[in-house]
This record gives C-alpha cells, sequence and structure tokens, in this order.
C-alpha cells in the first residue's frame, strides 16, 4: 500500500504529515544478486585496491630478523615443573603409547606406583623449547606424536620393562638415566647390570686378589715358606745355568 | 583433498602390520603419525586379531612399514621420504581392493 501522490496537509507546525510517501518497487535486499549501480560501479572501479608491487617475491630473501615470541604464562609454568622433573628424577623415559584407553592407563600408572615411577604428561612444544635450552637436546627428536614421560628417583629400569611389556601399546623410545641418553636397547642392557654394590664387590676382591694370596702365604707356618723360597731359589738357579748354556 | 574418506582405518583385511625405526632419526616422523593412526583404539577395535608389532632400533637403518595380509600378500613401506597420509592412502587402497566384499555389502 503506497501513495505515490504526495499530497501534504500539516494541519498543525509540528504535527505528522498525515500521507507518508513510501517507495516500492526497488528493495535493497533482494534474493538474486542486484545489478550495481552505475554510480556505484565507478566508485568501486576509481577505488579498487592495488597492491604495492614488490620488487622480490616474498619468500626470496630470508627475514633479518626472527620472530621470538615471548612464552605465556602457563608455558612458564610448564617449564618450571619440567625442570624440576629433570632436577629430581634421575631415570626420565619417553614412551610413544598410541591408543591405550583409561583403565589400561589406570592399570599401568598403579603397577608403576607400586616401583615409585610417576607418568607424566607434557604438551610437546613446552618439551622441545625446554629441551633446546637444557642440555638434554638431544632428547628432543624422540619428542614427536603422543608421547609419556615415565620419570622415577631411583633408576629401575627392569620392573618398568616388565611392565611395559604387559601393555603392547606402549613403545619404549630411549631413556635419560643419570644424565646419559639410552636407546631402547641401551635401557635393555642398563637392566640386566648387576647392581651397584654387586659390581663394587667384584672389583674389590679382583684388586686385593694378589695381596690376599701373599697375606695367606705369609700368615701358614714359617717352615713352609722357608722350604717354597728355598724351591724357588733352586728353580731361579736352575733356570739361569740353562739360559747360561 | 580426498585421499581417504573416512577417518578411521579399518583393518579388516590384515593380519599384522609390524613398524621398525630408530626414533633418534630425523625421518621417523611420517612412521611414528602413521603408527599412531594405525594402531589407535578405534583402528585396533575393527580387527581385534590384527597385531600391531612395534620394534625400535639404534641402528640408523630406515624405518620400514611391514603389513601382511590374511591371503598373505605382503606390503612394505619404506617410510623415510613419505608422507603418512600418503601411507595411509596406500594403504586404505589396498585394504579395499584386498576386501571390497564386505565393504560392498557394508555400503549395501
Amino acid at each position: 500500500m503506497a501513495a505515490t501522490l504526495c499530497v501534504k496537509l500539516l494541519p498543525k507546525q509540528g504535527w505528522l504529515p498525515l500521507t507518508q510517501s513510501v517507495r516500492h518497487g526497488s528493495k535493497s535486499v533482494t534474493r538474486h544478486r542486484k545489478p550495481m549501480h552505475i554510480l556505484k560501479q565507478k566508485l568501486m572501479a576509481v577505488t579498487r585496491y592495488i597492491p604495492p608491487t614488490r620488487a622480490a617475491p616474498p619468500g626470496a630473501f630470508p627475514s633479518q630478523t626472527k620472530r621470538v615470541e615471548e612464552d605465556h604464562p602457563l608455558m612458564k609454568i610448564l617449564k618450571r615443573d619440567l625442570a624440576k622433573v629433570f632436577q629430581d628424577h634421575k631415570m626420565i623415559a619417553a614412551v610413544q603409547n598410541n591408543g591405550s584407553n583409561a583403565e589400561d592407563m589406570l592399570i599401568l600408572r598403579n603397577r608403576l606406583y607400586k616401583h615409585g615411577i610417576t607418568v607424566k604428561f607434557f604438551p610437546n612444544q613446552v618439551m622441545r623449547s625446554f629441551l633446546k635450552d637444557s642440555v638434554y637436546c638431544n632428547m628432543t627428536p624422540l619428542i614427536i606424536g603422543p608421547t609419556v614421560l615415565f620419570v622415577s628417583k631411583e633408576p629401575k629400569a627392569k620392573e618398568m620393562l616388565t611392565t611395559l611389556r604387559a601393555s603392547p601399546q606402549m613403545t619404549l623410545l630411549g631413556a635419560c638415566v643419570d644424565d646419559t641418553l639410552l636407546s631402547a636397547q641401551g635401557v635393555l642392557s642398563f637392566s640386566k647390570l648387576p647392581s651397584v654394590t654387586v659390581v663394587q664387590g667384584e672389583l674389590v676382591s679382583g684388586l686385593t686378589m694378589l695381596t690376599s694370596a701373599t697375606a695367606s702365604m705369609l700368615q701358614r707356618h714359617p717352615a713352609h715358606l722357608s722350604a717354597l723360597l728355598q724351591q724357588y731359589v733352586k728353580q731361579q738357579s736352575s733356570d739361569s745355568k740353562e739360559e747360561a748354556t | 583433498m580426498a585421499a581417504s574418506s573416512k577417518a578411521t582405518v579399518v583393518l579388516k583385511a590384515v593380519k599384522k602390520i609390524a613398524i621398525q625405526f630408530s626414533p633418534f632419526e630425523s625421518n621417523v616422523r611420517s612412521t611414528r603419525e602413521f603408527l599412531a593412526m594405525v594402531g589407535s583404539e578405534k583402528a585396533r577395535s575393527t580387527n581385534m586379531n590384527c597385531e600391531v608389532v612395534t620394534t625400535v632400533k639404534h641402528d640408523k637403518s630406515e624405518p620400514v612399514v611391514d603389513i601382511t595380509y590374511l591371503d598373505g600378500d605382503r606390503l612394505v613401506m619404506k617410510g623415510a621420504k613419505l608422507t603418512s597420509t600418503e601411507m595411509l592412502s596406500a594403504f586404505q587402497s589396498q585394504c579395499t581392493s584386498k576386501d571390497p566384499q564386505a565393504k560392498t555389502a557394508a555400503k549395501k
């Protein structure tokens, strides 16, 4: 309903007109794509964006300054936790788990906790940026994909290996034991080593073998010792005679 | 990119998957991603009899994925220069060709 004739009848000043003219037949919001008005076309053509001409394509020369973004606070907190983990724990193993569900994880964590091994999750980005700053930068290629950290204060490799053998999805990639990077086979051979006390005992016994033999010989009857010495002198003289002839 | 229409991996025609790699090399990323995709819960639930065996070595050898199918065929993929999507698409195309009857029956 449109009134094309504008009959203005203003009864009194300040009142709204009785009839209001409404344009019809030219909507602004249409269902089809409305052809642009010629004036608008001209305006768009005049104000078209022309990008500045670059002398070289963007990737030709490497940028001089590298943008180093600051870590956001959560990352700083996680890095601090990670530093503490590396300081406190002697053994840190990186394990890839592809598809273990919650109950498997729970059972695994329970078994490992009995041996004093904790399971830690850290985001890969945080791990990588921490590792490249610290001494342990060679662990960086291990941290790809879904990786879990097994950390423990005492290097208990044998128990960890037996627990991991139970779950087929976990793959041991490598470990850092006492600031030494070990591969999977390294961890295996490390677990087969006897304990430190046993090795020390073996070393001590090997060193004192000679002195203990001398001590036992001296402790026996002196006649036995003199007889031995006489025999030895005879042998020496006979050897020297043989050499002379 | 219509490499794999379904996100999950269907292992119905596969008997065994053996993956070996050396994690300290720099070219193992795609192999590890392939392992993560194949060893996930969904993929394994499609075929519980299929074993996924992972060997971690330290001899600077190339990462190799060896797949044995139920009819005895073997697919060997050397993942040193491949991306994980390429490996996955090749693997899935082989799987679908091996096991078309079950797929078409399921689709119908």
